[in-house]
């Protein structure tokens, strides 16, 4: 199975609470962090528009491509993951990255991607916390032979 | 390790261009933040006596320890100082705003900032990252308030947060405001002016670090247990929820779909967030709740010019840095000029219900110019000014309409609100005890369950009668009564106190009242009381700081006491208390009821000594002080008091 389940974005719903970005941190790193979140809020103010930059799970990742190291794999549920361990910091992925959503946290030299809040019960948090739905699970199944 | 908070506050010295730091905790355990930390700091540094447009007065800008994390509503910043706008003397006071900026200092590595002295030539101060510098701000001097933000976005990335003043501070308007993000503001207490007086032009911030939290499986927990609790219960009640209606959040954190919230849109199709009074501005009929008739007092209907007008008025109001509230007071109070025949003050045509004069009349505020000359200085110094001028009628108009020691009427059961017996009689102790609208922080601890009262008057007494058992040990704090009702506002103060310093909104907390899906709901439920203990388990889930809910009603009333006591070394008493009194004379809009001199003068003994506060001055006592661990101060209330009988004796 493959691409099976990635988080949708309706940024135009987005109200700015940052609610998203604060669990993610909450969850990932115990604290609340917007530049240790997995997934970006940003506001355009000339525009009063907001934009939520979050991981598509793409079904070909050129990140996974692009890494040098065996630091960023596609794992068994189909969610593409960077292991830090392995990360050599090169930037490579989020080079590559068609929708900007391999973050960079530059006080810390770590490179933050989503990967669907794995392990956790109720599924990504940052949807389960988002007021306006704004972020939401698509369910749609592609299975694919493998 | 401290959780919560961040550890640092900032030193900013104008005059020297010195910076400094010094740590947070020796006041976290007191005072924990926001506008309980800014009172103590106010207290030791804001010299007694002084005006507010003195280099020594000192802009607090206070976050709390909740402020930065995921805790619902909580990105919110205090700003305290000594008001411009009280009146008749200049007092210290606050004021409180949502949005992004609070966050954004603490991620910078600071949980406040105050600063004092008077640069001699307009500054803004940038902190990024732990540093903070100043620099030159004359370019940006005279840019209104969202111009100046985009500037500042441009120079320090769209992530920086500002605070800013608009022309309105620069020119020393009274009600000058301090401009967040498209519409918050530390709006009511004149500190624009403040900032103006010290060529303070804006705060830009911009951090990349975190808040380290206690319990972060709690917080979530809380956090999404809370969620639930996304739509006002009490607009459903009524019936007044728009079901489809989107609304707009105006803090970081905030996961509610808050009924004093809607969108407008600017001429250029950009969306623009209101709240409140912003609500009020740019809706259909929104200003039409000035309408008030009784006790010789007449007060027209506002006007609206109609959602493209009114858009584009708020956003000039918001840009020029003016407290939106002026217009519930100053256009009303011009109409019924005109309706007595008074077409022109000191020469200047007066033609309220016109946009263009309207329009160019805020221009006149914002700049001194004109009418705006009287007008800056407020409604109810503008009355001191034309009294003999103007028919006595409109004089008494004015100052009835900012009755408040210079703030608007507000929930007072008279203009502009309806609240019944006795929520006015809560809400005019309130207003007696404190030096700004106090209504503005207490919707949730009192004042708006008014609401249900209006709506079934029968069901509400005998749910409240059963709350109040509960929450005050007796069961006639929300009967229709003029007994008993101290201990509700008192209550509803200290409630007001932590909100603004762990800090979170009063539009959500405390939950005094279950949340509710339906009218139906409502009327089958006997219990309504909701989750009061909400608010600390968000602040041991942060913090790791286990306090009990006496121990944090105990720094409320600690800090609460503070406050006061810099009232009574600025010449508040008794006296201008009781002056207060021919205002609730007036009927209450929704039932008709009143107090005369004498029982309102039992009201403020009722209060004062509920409040450990002494009957001649309405000071806090020795005893009420020593058990707050507030010594040092009584020497300096001893010396007041004596100071303040040999003024009486003299005169």
């Amino acid at each position: 199975m493959s691409g099976s389940k990635r988080i949708e974005v309706t940024s135009n719903l987005c109200r700015d609470c940052q609610a998203c970005a604060l669990a993610c941190s909450l969850h990932h790193e115990g604290e609340c962090n917007l530049s240790l979140a997995r997934l970006l809020v940003s506001k355009d103010m000339a525009r009063y528009e907001f934009q939520i930059t979050i991981c598509q799970q793409c079904d070909s990742p050129d990140c996974i491509a692009a890494c040098p190291t065996t630091a960023m794999w596609r794992d068994e549920r189909g969610v593409v993951v960077l292991l830090e361990d392995e990360c050599i910091q090169c930037g490579a992925c989020a080079d590559r990255c068609p929708y900007h959503a391999i973050l960079h946290n530059e006080a810390q030299d770590r490179y933050l991607k989503c990967d669907l809040c794995t392990g956790r019960e109720g599924g990504p948090l940052c949807v389960e916390v988002c007021p306006v739905e704004a972020l939401t699970l698509s369910e749609a199944t592609i299975e694919v032979e493998t | 390790m401290a959780f919560g908070w961040v550890g640092k506050i900032l030193d900013v010295d104008l005059t020297t261009r010195r910076i400094g730091t010094r740590d947070t905790m020796p006041y976290a355990r007191d005072y924990l933040g926001g506008r309980a930390l800014a009172s103590r700091i106010a207290w030791d540094e804001i010299p007694a006596g002084i005006d507010a447009y003195d280099p020594e007065n000192r802009v607090i800008i206070a976050t709390g320890p909740l402020t930065g994390t995921l805790a619902p509503t909580s990105g919110r910043t205090i700003m305290a100082a000594l008001s411009p706008r009280t009146y008749p003397l200049p007092w210290y006071t606050h004021s409180t705003l949502g949005g992004w900026f609070g966050a954004e200092l603490k991620y910078a590595g600071f949980d406040a900032i105050v600063i004092h002295g008077r640069a001699d030539s307009p500054l803004y101060l940038e902190v990024r990252d732990g540093e903070a510098r100043l620099i030159s701000a004359t370019g940006l001097w005279g840019l209104g308030a969202r111009e100046t933000q985009l500037v500042l976005k441009e120079r320090m990335g769209q992530q920086a947060q500002v605070l800013t003043i608009g022309p309105a501070g620069e020119n020393l308007v009274r009600f000058a405001t301090v401009q967040h993000s498209e519409e918050n503001a530390a709006g009511h207490s004149g500190f624009g002016a403040v900032w103006g007086s010290k060529n303070l032009k804006a705060v830009v911030v911009r951090g990349t670090g975190g808040v380290s939290v206690a319990n972060p499986d709690a917080l979530l927990r809380e956090v999404l247990q809370a969620g639930k609790f996304r739509i006002s219960p009490r607009a459903d009640i009524l019936g007044t929820r728009r079901k489809k209606e989107r609304r707009p959040i105006c803090t970081q954190a905030c996961t509610f779909n808050c009924f004093v919230s809607r969108y407008g849109r600017a001429a250029d199709g950009r969306l623009v967030p209101s709240q409140c009074v912003g609500q009020a501005w740019i809706s259909e009929g929104g200003l039409e709740i000035t309408e008030y008739t009784g006790g010789g007092v007449e007060v027209p209907l506002c006007k609206n010019f109609g959602p493209s007008k009114d858009v584009q008025l708020h956003q000039l109001c918001n840009g020029l840095g003016l407290d939106l509230w002026f217009r519930l007071v100053m256009q009303p109070w011009l109409i019924r000029c005109k309706q007595l025949g008074i077409n022109e003050i000191r020469g200047y045509l007066i033609e309220p219900e016109e946009v263009t004069w309207f329009e160019s009349f805020t221009y006149q505020l914002a700049r001194r110019e004109g009418l705006g000359k009287i007008f800056a200085e407020d409604l109810v110094r503008a009355m001191d000014e034309l009294e003999g001028e103007l028919p006595e009628e409109l004089i008494r108009l004015g100052r009835e309409l900012e009755f408040d020691f210079g703030f608007p009427a507000h929930r007072e059961g008279r203009l502009l609100d309806g609240e019944p017996l006795p929520f006015w009689v809560i809400s005019a102790m309130m207003h007696a005890g404190t030096s700004r609208d106090p209504t503005i922080g207490t919707h949730e601890s009192s004042l708006l369950h008014a609401e249900f009262f209006l709506a079934d008057e029968g069901l509400a007494r005998r749910q409240f009668r059963r709350l109040s058992e509960k929450v005050w040990g007796y069961p006639d704090a929300f009967e229709p009564t003029f007994e008993n009702k101290a201990p509700v506002a008192i209550w509803s103060q200290s409630q007001h106190m932590l909100i603004d310093s762990l800090p979170l909104c009063d539009f959500a907390f405390p939950q005094l009242v279950r949340p509710m899906e339906s009218r139906a709901e409502w009327e089958a439920t006997e219990d309504i009381l909701g989750d009061l203990d909400l608010g600390r388990r968000l602040f041991l889930a942060v913090t790791g700081v286990d306090l009990s809910w006496e121990d944090l009603m105990h720094v409320a009333e600690r800090a609460f006491t503070l406050e006061r006591a810099m009232l009574a070394r600025a010449g508040r008493s008794r006296k201008m208390e009781e002056a207060l009194a021919p205002h609730f004379e007036l009927p209450c809009r929704s039932d008709g009821t009143l107090i005369d001199k004498a029982g309102f003068s039992r009201l403020l003994d009722e209060y004062y000594s509920a409040s450990g506060w002494d009957l001649e001055f309405g000071w806090p006592q020795a005893h009420l002080l020593k058990s707050l661990g507030l010594e040092e101060v009584i020497p300096e209330l001893d010396e007041c008091r004596r100071e303040a009988r040999n003024g009486d004796l003299k005169a």
